[in-house]
């Protein structure tokens, strides 16, 4: 399907003044997240302020990097280029141990091999000198964590 | 304030095509004054217009080519698939309240042959909340309804076919619908062997892209009287958005299976005063058959995770179930005009002209997708 308008480049996260940290950080193989300074909920993904209370500012903190499969879907064409050149494209979302989801891609493993709730810990993809994409892979089993997902 | 006190005296569409041949500009003025025709109004009495954000021209352009003498109100609403109700809301609100008397509210998609998909100009530089999707490849609709889909099958252990029954339900309505664009019968096996989109959505279970306007015409309920149709009298609208609301996915909410429909649903029905119950036939905005399953939940059809057992034991797919749904065929298999013409077959069931026609409706509820800013309207004789 030939669309005009559709770009060849990965789409690349924009680095705005609330995310260039998160960003930043995935580059140095630090996963962060916001937490509330004042009702301390964490929130994902990272806002200008906590939108559960409305405050001005939410501190960063860095998460565990323990998660678990919370959904995942295998994208074929229609697709932007590319996307489709890599066709199918697996994409998940897990849940993190600090209790928010995030949208990712899990490697080491192939879409037969995904389990809803398996453990997976965090791992880093570097996109250039100021961002890294945020991935999983399965956790070794000394990691995961004991509790079932609820 | 507003039940009771405006009806839909009008209604009006273009054929459902893949390639229409004129301008969304156009068509918006076909349906306008069909609409305008079939209430026995001409476009001189028009002096409210309301759209859905995203189509080619607007409120005042289309009232200088209908010629109207003098535009009381407008608006358009945002909110893609969300919004379709949202012009007959915002209508009702502006004819019960006096701001204008007769309305205008009308959807026109060209989307089958020339028109672009938003996702396909997705940025290089990702914005906002998409920057955490776009760039790992959750970039089009569908791929966000099957993140939602599978996590449902999981999470509520619903029967596997329990989107495909869906689709196979609304495409038998639309076979009886000589509107409709797709009139075929299909069945379940069907679904499950067409060309996968998403994991686990097939081609079936999502609707087609083409092209087509709807229009509807809103005046008071005293005027309505003397209109050429059986009145639909609006006993309820709404609007609405949960807290911590991402369109299509939900993904970021303590709890995602609440969504904006819930907050629609429970203003809708204080504002009609009644309850799910006293439904007797609902148009679920239904752009991937999963949708519909949620929808059911957040309008109070059917407890939570319960929907996919409701659609498989087959309440929604005869004129004689329990709740017939999308009677003649939806999104699926009537037409995509971003939910519009869910709003004509809800019309269409009040003044017992369906060719699907459910015995004695006197409610009839018509719902915008739930899974996005929404807007609901409920239609009563």
């Amino acid at each position: 399907m030939d669309h005009p308008g559709m770009v060849g480049q990965r789409p690349l996260p924009a680095l705005e003044p609330h995310t260039a940290p998160y960003w930043r950080a995935a580059r140095e193989r630090r996963l962060t997240l916001q937490q509330c300074t004042r009702c301390e909920r964490v929130q994902f993904p990272p806002e200008i302020n906590c939108t559960h209370c409305g405050a001005d500012e939410a501190a960063w903190i860095e998460a565990s990097g323990r998660a678990r499969l919370y959904t995942w879907t295998v994208c074929h064409p229609p697709l932007l280029p590319y996307f489709a050149e890599r066709a199918p494209w697996a994409v998940a979302a897990v849940e993190l141990e600090e209790g928010v989801r995030m949208t990712t891609q899990i490697a080491g493993i192939e879409p037969e091999q995904y389990v809803i709730g398996m453990p997976l810990v965090v791992d880093f993809e570097p996109i250039d000198d100021e961002r890294a994409f945020v991935i999983f892979r399965p956790a070794p089993a000394e990691d995961a964590s004991p509790t079932e997902e609820d | 304030m507003i039940r009771n006190r405006s009806a839909i005296v009008g209604i009006a569409q273009t054929e459902y095509v893949r390639s229409i041949g004129r301008s969304e500009r156009e068509t918006a003025r076909e349906v306008a004054l069909g609409a305008l025709a079939d209430a026995g109004l001409a476009a001189r009495d028009v002096d409210g217009i309301f759209y859905v954000e995203g189509q080619l021209g607007e409120a005042t352009d289309l009232a200088r080519r209908l010629g109207v003498d003098r535009l009381r109100a407008w608006s358009a609403t945002s909110g893609g698939g969300g919004a379709a109700c949202g012009p007959v809301v915002q209508a009702a609100i502006a004819v019960a309240s006096g701001l204008c008397e007769v309305a205008v509210a009308y959807r026109a998609r060209n989307r089958g042959a020339v028109g672009g998909r938003p996702w396909t100009k997705t940025s290089e530089a990702v914005e906002g909340w998409n920057a955490f999707q776009a760039p790992y490849g959750l970039v089009n609709p569908v791929h966000t309804i099957a993140f939602t889909a599978r996590r449902y099958l999981h999470e509520f252990g619903a029967p596997p076919e329990s989107f495909a029954r869906v689709s196979v339900a609304q495409r038998r309505y639309a076979g009886k619908n000589p509107s409709a664009y797709f009139r075929d019968p299909i069945s379940v096996e069907d679904v499950l062997a067409s060309r996968m989109i998403a994991d686990p959505l097939h081609l079936l279970e999502c609707c087609p892209e083409n092209d087509g306007a709807c229009a509807v015409v809103i005046t008071t309920s005293e005027r309505a009287r003397d209109c050429a149709q059986v009145p639909a009298s609006i006993l309820g609208v709404a609007q609405g958005v949960c807290s911590q609301h991402v369109p299509m996915t939900n993904l970021y909410r303590d709890d995602p299976w609440i969504w904006p429909g819930h907050v629609a649903a429970e203003d809708l029905y204080a504002m009609a005063g009644i309850g799910p119950g006293d439904v007797d036939v609902v148009q679920m905005y239904d752009m991937f058959a999963p949708v519909v399953l949620y929808g059911l939940e957040a309008y109070g059809f059917c407890g939570r995770g319960e929907a996919g057992d409701f659609v498989c034991d087959g309440h929604i797919d005869d004129i004689d179930a329990t709740l017939p749904t999308n009677t003649a065929g939806g999104s699926l298999s009537e037409a995509y005009i971003h939910g519009f013409n869910l709003i004509l077959e809800a019309v269409r069931q009040i003044r017992g002209t369906s060719s699907n026609q459910v015995a004695d409706a006197e409610i009839s509820l018509v719902a915008a997708a739930p899974v996005v800013p929404t807007s609901a309207v409920v239609l009563g004789k």
